[in-house]
């Protein structure tokens, strides 16, 4: 275990930015995961970690030491690579070999060494295999054992689940906090799913552009996202978006969809009148009856299922689309008209200009819709 | 359906047949002529029925061109060894000079690479024969006309731009992680040339090597003008079956076959890797 | 809706001679309605491109027929089988806007230029592609151009629309709105269409039925709640479905008033005789080994269960998955709602007969699939 301290670290190609003045701190032992859109300089970063690129500005600290003028191969670091990038030349044994191959250890010592990490990703069946002949959970495993078996005390993972096909991706996304615990080890995970994100992180970092944008707990981020781009990369389906001018009523700010009041519950009064963004998460509604509470009439375009979910988009008086999901297997309508309400959890109003969070604030109501 | 394709693959074999027998027919008849005298290649109408003869490949071997003005001595043979050890040598070094440079060519993008390299590619643009005075007065200064050395100096020109550029895009070619996974791992940058970087280009290496050795192989003017009699290579040396009493058809057609062989031997031995490397599957993991 | 839209009868595909080349598709018999949505399920090499090849066209057969409204087409050229296709690789072409390629398709119908553009802009507007209207294909992003090559191919009116992986590369944020849009704009036209995918997700979303593909054989063609519901084999089970079915081989013993499965690591499964009907029971006491599904959201934590080891709990923001280690192997769990329990902690899980999948142990044909649908 060690810890990482990048601080002001700056990358450009040719005259572009790639990392802007970008500073970060990883706890020993914690898993960070840097979560971002393609070209958002992840990949970038972790290059400078490794060492195998140099920043144009900033330090890089690893335990604490300056490893600017440290070489890639002194870094003691173990890195996984999103195509893999095994050694076609050689056997899934010498490829997990390699960065025991570089110490002094015996032949004995590196078998051993390379049998129990292939045990522990189950590949000791196909250590004579070259990469040709692995099929793709398998390679991406033994890149996986690869980047593992010099036990390095930081782990790079650069989208190591991004070529396996959904099935295995999940099996890894369960069985991999396991083996990082196991290892002990200090770990820079980077992704472009937030499933995994939220699944594997003790913090997520979400970069765009070069730039840290925020960073926080799976928590964190998904209730209470730094802006309106944040709040869209995270949830599936992604949150419902909604122009909206909230008002002041006798109880509180309230918005109004399609002339049916939601109240939001602790929102300051300087909000009213100001153009803004209302975010509802697709989970936190719900079908209700026309008489209940907050009901707001639309009519059902289409259904479909996700993840043992049901996903429902429907269209306000207004023309508005909203998508709406509910486990699968609970009752709902499948066409025509039908009501929903805001239940529970937490909506969020963001300021329309700027993008930025306002506030989020919990409505309380119940999973059927009444108030509470 | 089954008709058409029948129909089809019928017509391509024709097309492929005809294509094959265009470029075969020239390299077919020049191995019949070796077999053959003077008298019944130039005879009106040619025949591909003759008395098959070794004479052509004996005057070549023994040295001893008889004709019909007198019997002269050729240095075929001694042309023959001078090819394969000016190639051999002049690939050789080209190959030790050019794939690190090529390496660094591909790995490291420094201020004005670009250029060095396209200079170096350029060697190969100008007219060997525009460069040849000014060479020929360089080489008597130094002493390096007419010898070995001097010879395989120049034939740089010819392999070494062509190593480099060819054997760089097989490096560009590997996946710049397989190599960082390699560092990373813990090994120098050394080894991880060596390790990883030669293996993987190996088929383009052997690649550009074969193809620098076939230039080397046929080039002219260089030799034809740096070096005397006993360091010419076959090219040259074949000119001697230009006589005043006529040209040995004959015995210019044994000395191509003789001095395609290696060419050609080394070609189908190494069809393997050249169609492994040029195909530029090499990398993939 | 009736109508047969499209019917496939004995289809061979052999790449290279008959009998002996690749058998990429073998005895495929499917029917589809007009105004259908068929989604080919399957993942690289099943079978499922090369079938959609060979309804438009571009592939010959190598035995058996395709018609079309009732006419053998398998012989006819791509362009006399009136079908509309969006390509895997977007395939715009380059010199053309966005709105060109797009308005191109119609050329052949001779529309008028007024109704065309209005085609055009409802179709920009489904697909949120209003904004890049007037750019060239080189210059928008791989999610956009694919956005563009569907546009193309709905637009026109044709017989069947073939869709090869028409949404793998658009952006997460855009699928789960464009995918409701999509099929509504089908639904609505009563156009008929067939997808081929590797993500069940779109196939689950968009199709009425779905063809699940493996090794060139369709395992099962159905409708996306009975292929989750009732998998016909041990393949379906464990391909569709995310996260995918939990799945431990059991020997089965029993008396007249219970069934009891002995799974792994001493693990017994005990039900009432009357969990099961009596053809399923008398299925089940045939065989000595079977296979045991149940899916991850079907799996309940109540009391008196059969004690399971928390490994792994990931919240997703709007689910929790829960993996417990379970008879020498991994049980993985769903639940709706922010669940945190400790890594290492016992639970006690039920595995509700209704919810149970048996699949023969040797052929992985399913046997039974709990109680039936309701």
């Amino acid at each position: 275990m060690t810890t990482l301290q990048l601080k002001n670290i700056t990358k450009r190609y040719k005259t572009n930015p790639v990392l802007d003045n970008l500073s970060l701190d990883v706890a020993d032992g914690e898993t960070l995961v840097l979560f971002g859109p393609s070209g958002a300089g992840k990949t970038v970063l972790l290059r400078l970690v490794a060492g195998v690129i140099d920043p144009d500005e900033g330090q890089i600290l690893i335990g604490g030491e300056d490893v600017s003028d440290i070489d890639a191969e002194y870094r003691g670091i173990g890195m996984a690579f999103q195509n893999f990038a095994l050694f076609p030349h050689m056997s899934a044994f010498d490829n997990i070999a390699s960065p025991l191959t570089a110490t002094n250890a015996t032949k004995d010592v590196i078998s051993a060494g390379v049998l129990k990490v292939a045990k522990l990703l189950k590949i000791d069946h196909v250590l004579t295999h070259h990469p040709k002949a692995l099929s793709n959970g398998q390679k991406q495993r033994t890149a996986l054992a690869r980047a593992l078996a010099g036990s390095p005390p930081l782990l790079l993972l650069d989208d190591p689940l991004r070529n396996v096909d959904a099935k295995l991706r999940f099996e890894m996304r369960l069985e991999l906090p396991r083996l990082l615990a196991a290892q002990g080890a200090t770990v820079v995970y980077v992704t472009q799913d937030y499933k995994e994100a939220m699944a594997l992180g003790d913090r997520i970092a979400v970069m765009s552009q070069g730039r840290i944008r925020q960073i926080g707990t799976p928590e964190d981020i998904y209730n209470t996202p730094a802006d309106i781009e944040i709040a869209r990369l995270f949830g599936d389906p992604t949150i419902n978006l909604l122009d909206v001018t909230p008002k002041s009523g006798p109880d509180g700010v309230y918005v109004e969809l399609s002339n049916v009041k939601v109240p939001l519950p602790g929102m300051p009064a300087s909000v009213v009148g100001k153009t803004s963004v209302i975010g509802l998460r697709p989970e936190t509604i719900v079908f209700t009856d026309a008489g209940a509470s907050g009901a707001i009439p639309v009519t059902v375009e289409a259904e479909t299922p996700l993840n043992e979910k049901t996903v429902t988009l429907v269209l306000t008086a207004r023309g508005r689309e909203i998508l709406v999901s509910r486990p699968a297997g609970t009752p709902g309508p499948t066409s025509g008209p039908a009501h929903i309400a805001v239940h529970g959890n937490t909506t969020f109003l963001f300021d329309k200009e700027s993008g930025g969070l306002i506030r989020s604030a919990a409505i309380p109501m119940t999973r059927n819709g009444e108030a509470a | 359906m089954e008709t058409t394709s029948t129909l089809e693959k019928t017509l391509r074999l024709i097309a492929l047949t005809l294509v094959v027998i265009f470029f075969m027919f020239p390299i077919f008849w020049i191995f019949l002529m070796s077999f053959q005298t003077n008298e019944t290649i130039l005879a009106i109408p040619p025949s591909i029925i003759f008395t098959p003869t070794l004479s052509n490949y004996a005057a070549l071997i023994t040295g001893k061109l008889t004709t019909a003005a007198g019997t002269l001595d050729i240095a075929f043979m001694r042309n023959l060894g001078n090819s394969i050890f000016l190639s051999v040598t002049s690939v050789a070094l080209a190959l030790v000079l050019g794939v690190p440079a090529a390496y660094a060519f591909a790995r490291h993008k420094f201020k004005g690479s670009e250029d060095i390299a396209f200079t170096l590619l350029s060697f190969r643009f100008a007219p060997p024969l525009l460069v040849l005075l000014p060479l020929t007065q360089y080489f008597q200064w130094l002493g390096l006309s007419d010898t070995y050395f001097g010879l395989i100096w120049v034939y740089q020109l010819i392999c070494l731009p062509l190593i480099l550029w060819i054997v760089r895009g097989y490096f560009e070619d590997i996946s710049a992680d397989v190599e960082y996974a390699y560092r990373i791992a813990g090994h120098s940058w050394f080894a991880t040339f060596r390790k990883i970087a030669l293996p993987l280009a190996g088929p383009g290496i052997a690649a550009a090597g074969l193809l620098a050795f076939i230039f080397a192989w046929n080039n002219f003017v260089f030799a034809l003008v740096l070096a005397s009699a006993d360091k010419q290579p076959v090219t040259v040396g074949a000119l001697a079956f230009v006589t005043s009493s006529g040209i040995q058809y004959g015995q210019i057609a044994s000395a191509i076959v003789l001095s395609v062989t290696p060419t050609l031997a080394l070609a189908l031995y190494a069809q393997r890797y050249l169609v492994e490397g040029l195909s530029l599957g090499a990398v993939k993991g | 809706m009736s109508e047969t839209a499209l019917f496939i009868k004995g289809v061979d595909k052999f790449y290279g001679p008959i009998d002996h080349g690749v058998h990429a598709v073998k005895q495929l018999n499917m029917d589809v309605k007009k105004g259908e949505i068929i989604a080919l399920l399957g993942s690289s090499g099943c079978g499922k491109t090369s079938t959609l090849r060979m309804i438009a066209g571009f592939e010959a057969v190598s035995r058996g027929t395709i018609s079309m409204k009732g006419r053998e087409v398998q012989t006819f050229a791509p362009v006399k089988r009136n079908v509309a296709m969006a390509f895997e690789g977007y395939s715009l072409y380059p010199p053309l806007t966005v709105r060109e390629n797009i308005a191109f398709a119609l050329k052949a119908s001779r529309l008028s230029q007024s109704v065309v553009d209005e085609k055009v802009a409802n179709i920009a507007k489904l697909l949120e592609i209003e904004d890049i209207m007037g750019r060239y294909p080189s210059s928008i992003s791989g999610g956009q151009q694919q956005r563009a090559s569907l546009g193309r191919a709905l637009i026109r009116d044709a017989d069947l629309h073939l869709l090869d992986e028409p949404m793998g590369q658009l952006e997460p944020q855009l699928r789960a709105l464009l995918r409701g849009r999509i099929k509504h704009f089908i639904k609505e036209r009563g156009l008929t269409a067939i997808l081929v995918t590797h993500d069940q997700t779109e196939a689950n979303a968009l199709a009425d039925r779905i063809a699940v593909m493996e090794g060139g054989v369709l395992q099962q063609f159905d409708t996306p709640q009975m292929i989750k519901e009732r998998p016909a084999n041990l393949f379906t089970g464990t391909f569709v479905g995310e996260p995918p079915m939990n799945v431990f081989s059991a020997g089965i013993s029993g008396t007249s008033d219970t069934v009891s499965f002995g799974l792994n690591e001493g693990v017994k499964l005990d039900y009432k005789a009357s969990d099961f009907s009596h053809a399923v029971r008398a299925e089940l006491m045939k065989r000595s080994k079977v296979v045991l599904g149940i899916r991850p959201y079907a799996v309940r934590r109540s009391e008196g269960g059969v004690g399971a080891k928390v490994a792994v709990n990931q919240w997703l923001g709007d689910q929790t998955h829960i993996a417990a280690d379970f008879a020498g192997g991994t049980m993985v769990l769903v639940e709706h709602d922010r669940t945190n329990l400790t890594i290492g902690e016992t639970v006690a899980i039920r595995l509700d007969p209704s919810s149970l999948h048996v699949f023969d142990g040797d052929n992985g044909r399913a046997i039974s699939h709990g109680q039936e649908l309701a």
